[in-house]
């Protein structure tokens, strides 16, 4: 098996989520799975190939989705895709989120941007199953409603059991939910650190602060879990690109305990 | 294993007969220093001298390739590389033949390796405590006795080709033996005697690096951030996959650049040229013994020889394991 060969997937849709966010639905040529917080290396044919987390359940059968925001050279081109065409991928690639360990467990996604992406898996993932788990809760922070990614979907979740809270950095007129960063969720939200586990995905920025708030209400370094992005080239641990200290994000991550890499110097840059 | 022997003559009579099966490059002299050439029928080669300019991991895959299958060339005979390059295999092999296998890393080269009679002025295997001949990842070791070579076996695949060839070799004498093992122990003296007699312990290099970090800043400030040091490396690895019009592409990088690891948006761990300097030696000496169990450095001298900004890496090695 060559680690570098791709399978074809057909565009089947594309929802846009933002001005810069768009989702894409693709259906593989042959049979291909991923356990959630897994990544794929998705290639844009002649151009590049970058790095993105399935945003659909690990359970769902047939098309998975990922949601990709436009970021630079790949993806622009990523969002000129139409429905039809065909993109490569190879994975799926690292660890994906520990779901034996939730279980028993009041589960907190924290999450910003477009990095509800790979919560998404997650959560959707989660409630497939959702009697495993103490209690499921995602907050969620965007810089203005606009930005908001999934925007349809976040009923349909609390009524599969999910716990919501959502803030923007700025509110508009009709914004009636939280308005600051995200961390100012946890003004009105009760955790339980004690039988809890956090995963947090977003921007560095966000990680970073939303890290230090979980370990100040009382999480262990060992109950956080963070989706690191890195600079990825192979995905398969071999052409040196994702150091996070010693480890290689490609392999012994994306999902990191914290306490795993806690003491590792610039990890949120 | 039974060690052999192999006359001058019956060399040259062997390399005459594997040329049209095998590719089998050779270090050839040029004044002071070694390159690797093409053997052919008429070529004049020595198992004599130390390490080419250019590193052994180049034949096992190419600094610039297309990752498509090839259509099998014949396979590869390398005579003569030299103890730091073999040992360089072990991380490198650690790297692209494990979980995932990488199949554009060629695994159906033969190295005949051969013992150092000479070092080039950056050799240092002798401070990392190595020795100046193969000891890992031959398949035949060649040292220079009277008339001719004593061979060592260092795989089934090198015991194979021996048997295969048994012709050519004879068993080897005791003195013969004898003579390998008093060329080796002088060889080696003569170097660690140039090398100042260091032999540097390397145990607590990642609290050292950390808290001498000023050692790097003093010697990274000539560095251009030009690769050299990489490229040349016996054990650096990394590479940057690019997509061409049919196939993926395999380009060396190096961390040494300022883009290795920046991100969409910008953001870059290591925007800094005193970091990347720092983390070239942390990667070697602290990551890569900590998660693939071999070392990144093996003293070969190349990144000194071959940097641009006149950086001795081995004095920062050196400044920096001796610190208290
Ligand atoms: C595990 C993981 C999961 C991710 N999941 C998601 C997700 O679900 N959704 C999402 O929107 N984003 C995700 N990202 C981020 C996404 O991968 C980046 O936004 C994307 O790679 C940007 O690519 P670009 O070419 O558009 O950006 P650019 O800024 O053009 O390139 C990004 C980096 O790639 C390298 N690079 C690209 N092209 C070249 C080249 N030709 N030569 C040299 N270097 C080059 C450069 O180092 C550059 O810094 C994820 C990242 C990781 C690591
Ligand atoms: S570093 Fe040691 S093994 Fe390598 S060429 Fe120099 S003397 Fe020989
Ligand atoms: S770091 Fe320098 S001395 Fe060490 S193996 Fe690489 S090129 Fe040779
Ligand atoms: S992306 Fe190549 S080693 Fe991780």
């Amino acid at each position: 098996m060559d680690p570098y060969k791709t399978i074809n997937c057909k565009v089947i849709k594309i929802i846009e989520e933002t001005s810069l966010i768009k989702t894409f639905i693709l259906e593989p040529e042959k049979k291909f799975s991923f356990a959630t917080g897994q990544f794929i290396q998705l290639t844009m044919p002649k151009i590049g190939e970058s790095p993105f987390t399935p945003s659909s359940s690990q359970f769902a059968k047939g098309p998975f989705e990922v949601t990709i925001m436009k970021a630079g050279r790949v993806t622009e081109k990523l969002h000129e895709l139409k429905a039809n065409d065909t993109v490569g991928i190879r994975g799926p690639l690292g660890t994906s989120y520990p779901l034996s360990e939730f279980e028993g467990k009041e589960v907190l996604l924290l999450g910003g941007g477009v990095g509800m992406a790979p919560l998404r898996s997650l959560l959707l993932t989660l409630l497939y199953e959702k009697d495993k788990y103490n209690k499921i809760t995602l907050l969620y922070g965007a810089k203005n409603p606009a930005d908001i990614v999934y925007r349809d979907q976040f009923e349909s979740w609390k009524k599969r059991g999910a716990e919501i809270c959502r803030t923007v950095d700025a509110a508009d007129k009709d914004w009636k939910e939280k308005e600051g960063v995200v961390t100012c969720l946890f003004d009105d939200y009760s955790v339980n650190p004690k039988n809890g586990v956090a995963v947090v995905c977003g921007p560095p920025i966000m990680m970073k602060f939303g890290t230090f708030k979980l370990l100040e209400l009382g999480y262990a370094p060992e109950s956080i879990y963070l989706s690191m992005e890195k600079n990825m080239s192979c995905g398969i641990g071999k052409c040196g690109h994702c150091g996070v200290g010693k480890y290689f994000a490609c392999k012994d991550g994306p999902v990191f305990k914290y306490s795993l890499i806690k003491d590792i110097e610039g990890i949120w840059e | 294993m039974e060690q052999k022997f192999i006359s001058n003559e019956k060399v040259k009579a062997l390399t005459k007969k594997l040329i049209p099966d095998y590719e089998i490059f050779y270090p050839r002299r040029q004044e002071e220093s070694w390159d690797w050439a093409r053997m052919e029928a008429d070529s004049e080669f020595t198992f004599e001298g130390h390490r080419t300019v250019l590193p052994l991991k180049y034949f096992f895959y190419s600094p610039q390739e297309n990752l498509v299958e090839k259509k099998k060339d014949k396979p590869r005979i390398i005579f003569g590389a030299r103890g730091c390059d073999t040992k360089g295999l072990s991380l490198l092999k650690k790297i692209y033949l494990e979980d995932p296998e990488d199949p554009h890393f060629r695994k159906d080269i033969l190295v005949f390796s051969a013992d150092c009679t000479t070092y080039h002025p950056d050799c240092f295997c002798t401070v990392l405590g190595d020795q100046p001949w193969a000891t890992e990842n031959f398949d035949l070791n060649f040292s220079i006795v009277e008339n001719g070579y004593l061979v060592s076996v260092g795989s089934d695949a090198g015991a194979k080709f021996l048997k295969d060839h048994g012709g050519f070799f004879e068993s080897a004498r005791s003195e013969q033996e004898k003579s390998m093992s008093s060329h080796r122990t002088s060889f080696e003296e003569e170097l660690k005697k140039f090398n100042g007699n260091k032999v540097l312990d390397l145990k607590d290099l990642e609290s050292k690096i950390e808290k001498h970090s000023d050692v790097f800043k003093e010697y990274g400030k000539t560095c251009v951030s030009c690769s050299s040091c990489t490229n040349v490396c016996s054990s650096c690895f990394c590479f940057f996959l690019s997509e061409g019009d049919e196939n993926k592409i395999r380009y060396m990088d190096s961390c040494q650049l300022k883009s290795y690891a920046r991100v969409a948006g910008g953001a870059n761990p290591r925007e800094d040229l005193i970091e990347r300097f720092k983390h070239r030696f942390t990667c070697k000496f602290v990551y890569r013994p900590q998660m693939q169990g071999f070392g990144g450095c093996t003293g070969c001298g190349r990144c000194t020889a071959g940097c641009q900004g006149k950086i001795d890496f081995q004095e920062v090695l050196i400044k920096v394991a001796e610190a208290k």
